[in-house]
């Protein structure tokens, strides 16, 4: 079964229905428009240029290609993840690039390598969306996980050194709020899992279907990379805020304030 | 310099302590020393820097200029480890952790590797209630459910626990009832215990041997003993 295209031209027709939730947000004065259409270009220049660029990627199907390609959304999500996290990049880019190198390189080499086995193994159609859904939910674990942590550790900095002077150890004490960064950031993925079929088909599975694969193995695709995704997180945010600690703490063991926030 | 106390053993001294925010004095030119069994007020407008005296001491807030020393040895990276475990910090808002009821709250700290092997037993523990005037059967009692005196005071308790001596006090009155302040003040009087409280109650100040004054982050008057109209 072929995938049904859509004409150019009825895909910008279709921009017109945006005009609802514009004039809905008009309306109730939400003071959005701005950013609707600064994010619908943005989406389109941005999805047009990545189209040519995977087109141009898949047809030369080169592994150092492929991986140029993931370590530049790599950057893109890393750089995100700070940012929108609110900390300083000069500090904490680098525990971010490691953290989520470590979860999407760790969990995607054992998916591809040994569930999924594609031939060749750098086949771009494969390594490349699997690479883009595992950092894409990374990122945003990483942003929750990292802004919880350190807002709560600034808000609540004398339960934090209460915890110390209890006997806590660092470990001990910064682990109450570990718990607290993981728990909301590692929540929608549970959710999603939790209700995955009953409440919505995923993203990947209806994308495998339109494409013509059965769908029960759209559906082994789906259980894999909803596994891998989940453990990607977990070990990501780990790594991400554990090496981040030993920046963003000084020899007191107190918060470096100055070069958290932005 | 002044010593504040009862022993000739100096516990906590400041000497020309200058801290500094966003290249502002916080604290200029503190100096002071409370020797081993001071009761010691702080006192002064809102952010006059009391409070920031007690962060120096926990190693929230780090001097600029001038030299803080706990038993002393100075306070520095090296030692902070060793002052923050000789005291016991207790704020306006007691940290009670996650502990759903006041017994998970006394334990607290005894989950901690280091004070594992300390777990009080269950007399110790109600004796220890009962010298704050609280009853036994609150241990049962969800934290949720308790006052925020009774918090402080289950804060206290579990300093004592820990056979602390030495307790910093951040508006720890503000919540108590007078009955409360008074059995507070009453155990803390013995000689044994050293404190160095920010209040702004009078019964409190009048009970403690030694009122320091703060004024914009300087001292601006110190009373002891009598002039403080006590001991």
């Amino acid at each position: 079964m072929e995938t049904i295209d859509i004409s150019y031209l009825l895909l910008g027709v279709f921009y017109a229905i945006l005009v609802i939730p514009i004039l809905i947000s008009l309306k109730l004065g939400l003071k959005n428009i701005r950013n609707i259409v600064i994010s619908v270009v943005r989406m389109t220049v941005q999805l047009g240029l990545v189209g040519l660029y995977l087109e141009v990627i898949f047809r030369l199907n080169k592994w150092w290609l492929n991986l140029i390609w993931i370590l530049v959304m790599l950057l893109a999500a890393s750089g995100t993840v700070v940012r929108n996290a609110g900390l300083k990049a000069r500090y904490f880019l680098p525990v971010s690039i490691a953290g989520l190198t470590i979860g999407i390189f760790g969990t995607g080499v054992i998916l591809l390598g040994v569930v999924v086995r594609p031939q060749p193994p750098w086949d771009a159609a494969y390594v490349i969306p699997i690479m883009g859904m595992l950092l894409g939910n990374c990122m945003r674990g990483n942003i929750l996980a990292l802004e919880r942590f350190y807002s709560s550790v600034t808000k609540r900095e004398r339960e934090y050194v209460t915890y110390l002077s209890m006997g806590a150890s660092f470990r001990e004490a910064t682990a109450p709020f570990l718990r607290e960064a993981m728990t909301p950031a590692l929540a929608p993925t549970l959710s999603t899992m939790a209700t995955l079929g009953i409440v919505s088909l995923p993203g990947m599975m209806t994308g495998q279907i339109l494409g013509g694969s059965p769908p029960m193995i759209a559906i082994k695709y789906q259980i894999a990379i909803m596994i891998a995704i989940f453990t990607a997180i977990v070990v990501s945010i780990v790594v991400t805020l554990l090496l981040s600690m030993r920046i963003a703490f000084n020899k007191y063991r107190t918060l470096k304030k100055s070069i958290i926030w932005k | 310099m002044f010593s504040i106390g009862f022993r000739s053993s100096m516990v906590i001294q400041f000497d020309s302590v200058y801290v500094a925010l966003d290249s502002k004095d916080i604290l200029s030119n503190i100096s002071f020393s409370v020797l081993e069994g001071g009761k010691v007020a702080l006192v002064g407008k809102s952010g006059a820097g009391k409070s920031s005296i007690l962060y120096v001491l926990l190693g929230l807030l780090i001097p600029t200029a001038g030299e803080v020393k706990f038993n002393g040895t100075k306070v520095d990276f090296r030692s902070i480890d060793s002052l923050r475990s000789s005291v016991s910090y207790i704020g306006q808002e007691p940290v009670l952790g996650d502990a759903e009821t006041v017994r998970d709250a006394l334990m607290l700290p005894f989950c901690f590797k280091e004070n594992k092997h300390l777990r009080p037993d269950e007399a110790a523990m109600k004796e220890t209630l009962s010298l704050l005037d609280l009853p036994a059967d609150i241990m049962d009692s969800s934290v949720s459910d308790i006052s925020g005196g009774e918090k402080q005071r289950v804060a206290l308790c579990r300093g004592l626990l820990q056979k602390k001596r030495i307790f910093l006090l951040d508006e720890v009155t503000s919540a108590l009832d007078k009955e409360s302040s008074r059995a507070v003040m009453k155990l803390l009087s013995q000689k044994q215990y050293t404190f160095l409280s920010v209040s702004h109650h009078d019964e409190w100040i009048a009970g403690c041997d030694t009122v320091i004054e703060l004024s914009n982050g300087e001292i601006s008057s110190i009373k002891t003993g009598a002039e403080n109209g006590n001991n």
